[in-house]
């Protein structure tokens, strides 16, 4: 979709939609929000709708930013101590390498 | 390494054109129990180094420090797969596998890769019962052993059977990767892949909690281990209804009993001639010997055989019947036992004599130790006239690691193991691959056939032949039999070489087994690749 030629109420819809249902645990629904609304909220000209789409990026980054976070951290403890956790550990995987601990 | 194998211009795939494929190779493989594993693992695709002779010790240093294109796939002779060199290897990064050439040349006059103290914390000696005669404090018996088998090695051992492929081997180490005055050789060099790759991880518990997440959750489950299992064998003299369960009332049974198993480093390749095969053999023939008496003038007890499978990783048979004697899941029960003779390793004997073992701890109460004695003098005349002279160790000696060990965990039963070493072991080659008919001293005139060969009576069979009819006697005797009819049992040379001949030269009697204390496992495909340079310099592109 090229968001040329759409105008403004739409845009601002679009972002609105798209910062709202990353709620619903879809943090790649910010990332696009963030991605394909970048040039509207920030290097383009200003224009009435702006400074709500801006927010919305915002807000949408902030989100992404902490996902990113916590899914780094979450996987990074699990790859480093899922063998020592024994028990735990196999009925927390879905799937278990063959052949090391 | 030769990465420009000719494609287009030959018919023939491409692999077979890089890998030369070995047969007969045998793999290390892992073993779990209930705590650690054991043996050997390979990367998932294999394992893949430049091919190294080791001859000597700058070959080791080569390998281990200075030579320039680790990793390597060590190829070793006999005589170095010992301790010191196996685990300076298991240390280093720079080795990425092992594979043994098995001849009997350069063979040292020992190897043994079991512990020095077999089975040591499954037998009756423990904290709580004769804790000084625990851990082989009092005697070692397997000092010899190297525990190579009990190690955890993170790379693939492989035994190279085949003597021409092992030729092959030489002369692609020596075209291209010998270094000739001191000048390092470059690529392109000869490598090797082995690949046995091991599912089976930590221990047992781990093992099977993932089998059952598997089983339950998986649309393809993948096995992960396999448990050791299988069958001890029994019979009796008086028939016994194998279906009733419990006490059987009226039944005072003698327990005859030897092991069926045996191990070594590699998968499946367990002649145990003397550790084993002598045992089985002395059984088997003692129970020929006695069936013509036991019909004609039956004792007045029973006499029940037994042959337990998987005695040499903890005690499993004898463990089991032990356990579904105490829980009546077997047709006697402990309270029918009266006592109990195992045959141990009897193929080695030195000159003449066998020696009783017994426990000195459960010897301590008076009645005990009454039976003990009787069924010792018992066995002495029924040594009359044989060429066997029996002698009794120390008091103070425990049991070597037996079946009858088990047993009086549960029970102070009198029993008797037989051996035919005072102290330590007189096998040379206990639970190793070399423990076979030439380790028995089995020995043929040159000029037989096979089939001449399999009715032979060799010295060996001859000897064998003694011990059972000692124990066929004794047997009788303690079962209430009247000394009278003893001289009409005697065990047969020829059923003895015939059994003794066939036994030793069937591969194996790897360790199968009832209950679940060690669970091992070997992967789909244990497969050795060998990779070359190129024959054919005419590269395609």
């Amino acid at each position: 979709m090229n968001l040329e030629r759409i105008p403004n109420e739409e845009k601002l819809g679009l972002s609105r939609r798209y910062y709202l249902g990353g709620f619903a645990f879809l943090p790649f629904l910010w990332l696009v929000n963030v991605l394909w609304f970048f040039r509207e909220a920030f290097l383009k000209p200003t224009y009435t709708e702006q400074p709500q789409i801006k927010s919305y990026v915002k807000k949408s980054a902030l989100g992404l930013i902490v996902w990113v976070a916590v899914l780094t951290t979450w996987i990074t403890i699990f790859q480093h101590f899922r063998a020592q956790w024994g028990e735990v550990g196999d009925y927390l995987s879905f799937t278990i390498p063959l052949g090391t601990a | 390494m030769c990465v420009s194998a000719a494609a287009g211009v030959c018919s023939s795939s491409v692999e077979k054109k890089i890998y030369v494929e070995l047969n007969e190779t045998v793999p290390c493989v892992r073993l779990l129990n209930a705590t650690h594993q054991i043996g050997c693992q390979s990367s998932m695709s294999g394992d893949t180094g430049v091919l190294h002779v080791l001859e000597s010790e700058s070959d080791l240093d080569w390998i281990l420090s200075s030579g320039p294109h680790p990793p390597y796939i060590v190829i070793m002779e006999t005589a170095f797969f010992n301790r010191s060199v196996m685990m300076r290897m298991k240390s280093s990064s720079r080795v990425a596998g092992v594979a043994v050439i098995v001849s009997k040349t350069g063979l040292a006059d020992n190897f043994s890769p079991h512990t020095t103290c077999p089975n040591q914390n499954t037998g009756v000696y423990s904290a709580s019962y004769g804790s000084d005669l625990a851990n082989c404090n009092v005697t070692v018996w397997n000092p010899l052993g190297n525990g190579l088998s009990y190690e955890d090695f993170a790379f693939p051992v492989f035994a190279l059977k085949d003597e021409n492929q092992t030729q092959v081997i030489r002369k692609c180490y020596e075209d291209h990767n010998l270094r000739v005055n001191g000048s390092t050789p470059q690529y392109p060099l000869c490598a090797m892949q082995l690949f046995s790759h091991m599912h089976a991880v930590t221990d047992t518990v781990t093992c099977m909690r993932r089998t059952d997440l598997q089983n339950r959750f998986s649309i393809n489950p993948e096995v992960l281990c396999d448990p050791l299992s299988d069958f001890n064998v029994w019979t009796s003299t008086r028939p016994l209804n194998s279906s009733a369960k419990g006490h059987a009332a009226n039944e005072s049974v003698v327990l005859a009993a030897t092991r069926l198993d045996g191990r070594s480093f590699f998968w499946e390749q367990a002649p145990a001639a003397e550790g084993t095969v002598s045992g089985i053999v002395t059984l088997l023939a003692a129970i020929q010997a006695l069936s013509p008496v036991t019909q004609e003038a039956p004792p007045p007890r029973n006499i029940f055989f037994t042959f337990f499978q998987g005695e040499a990783f903890d005690y499993i048979g004898s463990s089991k019947m032990v356990y579904d004697m105490e829980k009546n899941d077997f047709v006697i029960d402990l309270n029918n036992v009266h006592s109990m003779l195992e045959i141990g390793q009897v193929g080695l004997r030195s000159g003449q004599s066998l020696w009783m073992h017994s426990d000195p701890v459960s010897r301590k109460n008076d009645s005990v130790n009454e039976e003990v004695l009787d069924l010792m003098r018992r066995m002495q005349s029924a040594a009359a006239g044989l060429n066997v002279s029996l002698g009794h160790p120390l008091f103070t000696q425990p049991l070597p690691p037996s079946s009858l060990q088990r047993f009086l965990r549960a029970r102070p039963i009198p029993g008797l193991v037989l051996a035919d070493h005072q102290t330590l072991f007189n096998n040379r080659y206990y639970e190793s691959m070399y423990d076979d008919a030439e380790n028995l001293n089995v020995t043929y005139p040159p000029d037989l056939n096979p089939d001449e060969q399999l009715v032979y009576e060799t010295d060996a069979a001859k000897s064998l032949a003694e011990v059972a009819t000692l124990v066929a006697r004794s047997l009788y005797l303690q079962a209430g039999g009247e000394e009278k009819s003893l001289s009409n049992i005697t065990a047969d040379p020829k059923i003895v070489s015939h059994v003794t001949n066939t036994h030793t030269r069937t591969l194996g009697v790897a360790v199968l087994l009832l209950s679940l204390l060690v669970t091992y496992f070997i992967s789909s495909k244990a497969e050795l690749l060998f990779s070359s340079a190129c024959e054919t310099p005419t590269t395609a592109y």
